[in-house]
């Protein structure tokens, strides 16, 4: 069992709150991922995992024992580190080798592991390459490889695909995905791309500013923010501010200056009538709708299957909307309504 | 690069080389004097003074003591050079700059300072005359050299290499054998080599602290030259020369294997 649970796990640096007294819990064969700007705690919550930074307060619980005092080679972690740190002194097979080295394994089955490992990654016949010879994508699945191959409890990955360009990143997302599903893992993965997470994940707990706003699968955070930074860094969004006129049985009413229509939505937590707040309409939601609100089409952007339209409402709103290329409006009068059922009225947050 | 600069920088370049160069290069062919006073350019040349020297067992003595002490000094120094480099390196802000201003001190300090100072503490001990009370001394000399040197080798070292291997699962000696020393071993080779030098032509230390029976060889030349000024004196002088050009050579090679 490799449950992981934080409880109440902080960290500061001298006056700067990196991470604020922080739960979670990633469960068994669990692919979290913390998702979130730079400099919202989320490496940092990695890295007290791994062990390389004590908490300033809070313990850690892996399996349910207590590890937070423990050093990180006691912890049998696997890192994967942004830049891969392999060592470049050592051919691709003693850099996979070096955990099972360490546990002292028989040459024989160390022979076996490491191999195996390499094929897991397809790297079998780079075994005798030195690592500084090898590609970005190739050194990568070394690193993957390298923390793999111990059988390690946890696996914590720090934006691992963040030095490949966007084709490569793609495939090995899937790869990395489907390694998981073959064999699940207890992993942590750190990134601050919003697709990479929902791709991978489990779960993903969205950071920002030293806290967890929201955790949940992807389809909750996207169809269910939390509030309008979650819907903001997860998927294009529409934000319309206002103030709250009704609230109740989870619905709530949204007037916005400017727009004729009050904007009726599922409520988030947190919401209080007369308050301040914004509502979602993801771009999707969005649809022309004889009656509806007067636009125009003042850009199109072609994205092959689909296409983007930026509309200005008659009242100065700027709304994005998605649809299939086919289907787009000809003429650039149109008349749009939404999806109540897709809509969300969300607290509204101070960007940091 | 040739042809940049023009005739006359070129020139100007030869003739600061020449300035540098010339003086310790006229000392070679005196060692292969005949005549039993040093005169440039001699006037007749022959292997008579490097009979003398092999023959003299004052001067063998001497040398292999120079190399003998060079060697200790250069195995301590770079054993205790690269501790304090990886100490220092784990240091920070202001208590980085006084550990570093230590290590370079005795660089900095004029030598005959030190000498006073180490043979006070050396008479008291009992240690002048004595190989020990050398290689302590010249120890000290190489020390910065080394742990300089080092320092700039961890300072181009990825720490976080250090942390994977943690990670998985090494020891904190077990990462420096096999991670850390690995990669900044040219550091440390040339440390070696600098202190290696630093020891085999020290002067001003030695003579304070060397004795009758314990004499470097720059302390026997300084020696010779008091009484008597024969060619033997350049032939222990192009001895060194050699030995100085070989580690030179040595340590060019190691950073080329490394790189």
């Amino acid at each position: 069992m490799s449950t992981v649970r934080f409880a109440g796990v902080s960290r500061r640096f001298l006056e700067i709150t990196a991470l604020h007294p922080t739960d979670l819990e990633v469960r068994d064969g669990e692919f979290l991922t913390l998702l979130g700007p730079s400099g919202s705690g989320k490496t940092t919550l990695l890295t007290i995992c791994a062990g390389y930074l004590p908490p300033s307060g809070g313990r850690l619980f892996v399996g349910g024992r207590d590890v937070t005092d423990l050093a990180p080679r006691h912890r049998n972690i696997g890192m994967v580190f942004q830049n891969y740190a392999l060592f470049p002194h050592m051919t691709v097979f003693e850099n996979v080798a070096y955990g099972l080295r360490v546990r002292r394994v028989a040459a024989q089955e160390l022979a076996r592991r490491v191999g195996e490992a390499l094929r897991m990654v397809q790297l079998d016949g780079f075994a005798d390459r030195p690592v500084p010879m090898l590609s970005g994508g190739q050194q990568q699945r070394v690193a993957l490889a390298r923390a793999m191959v111990i059988e390690p409890d946890i696996l914590l990955m720090d934006e691992p695909l963040g030095a490949l360009d966007r084709q490569l990143r793609k495939e090995v997302q899937l790869e990395i995905r489907r390694m998981h599903v073959a064999r699940p893992r207890t992993t942590i993965y750190v990134t601050h791309d919003q697709e990479e997470a929902l791709v991978m994940s489990d779960r993903i707990a969205v950071m920002r500013a030293g806290r967890i706003v929201q955790a949940g699968s992807g389809r909750d955070l996207y169809e269910r923010p939390a509030d309008a930074f979650v819907a903001r860094f997860l998927g294009e969004s529409n934000l319309v501010a206002g103030t709250v006129q009704s609230l109740g049985d989870g619905r709530a009413v949204l007037a916005a200056p400017g727009i004729a229509r009050p904007i009726a939505g599922r409520a988030a937590p947190g919401l209080a009538a007369g308050a301040r707040a914004a509502a979602l309409i993801r771009p999707e939601a969005l649809r022309p709708e004889a009656g509806g609100l007067s636009a125009r089409i003042v850009e199109r952007v072609y994205l092959g299957e689909l296409a983007a339209l930026r509309l200005v409402l008659e009242g100065g709103h700027e709304l994005w909307c998605r649809c299939f290329s086919a289907a787009a409006p000809g003429e650039d009068k149109v008349e749009i309504g939404w999806d109540a059922t897709a809509v969300s009225i969300l607290p509204e947050v101070n960007e940091p | 690069m040739t042809g940049r600069g023009g005739i006359g920088l070129n020139l100007f370049a030869a003739a600061m080389a020449a300035f540098l160069v010339l003086p310790i290069a006229a000392v070679v062919p005196a060692a292969f004097s005949q005549s039993s006073f040093i005169r440039l350019p001699p006037e007749a040349w022959s292997l008579r003074w490097w009979h003398v020297f092999l023959a003299d067992p004052s001067w063998r003595r001497a040398l292999v003591k120079s190399i003998e002490v060079a060697t200790w000094a250069a195995a301590l120094s770079v054993v205790a050079g690269t501790a304090a480099a990886l100490g220092i390196a784990r240091l920070r802000g202001t208590a980085r700059r006084l550990a570093l201003a230590l290590f370079v001190g005795p660089v900095v300090v004029p030598v005959i300072v030190l000498a006073v100072a180490l043979y006070a503490l050396a008479r008291s001990t009992g240690m002048v005359g004595t190989t020990a009370g050398l290689v302590i001394a010249h120890t000290m000399l190489a020390l910065p050299y080394v742990a300089l040197n080092v320092g700039v080798s961890l300072g181009m070292l990825d720490p976080r290499l250090g942390l994977a291997a943690a990670g998985l699962g090494a020891s904190p000696w077990r990462v420096f054998r096999t991670v850390t020393l690995p990669l900044i071993r040219p550091g440390v080779l040339g440390g070696a080599v600098f202190a290696f030098v630093t020891s085999f032509d020290e002067v001003v230390l030695s003579i304070f602290l060397a004795g009758p029976t314990v004499k470097t060889l720059p302390v026997r030349i300084w020696e010779e030259i008091r009484i008597e000024y024969t060619p033997v004196v350049a032939v222990a002088a192009t001895v060194m020369i050699a030995l100085a050009l070989a580690a030179a050579g040595a340590s060019r090679l190691f950073r080329r294997r490394a790189a």
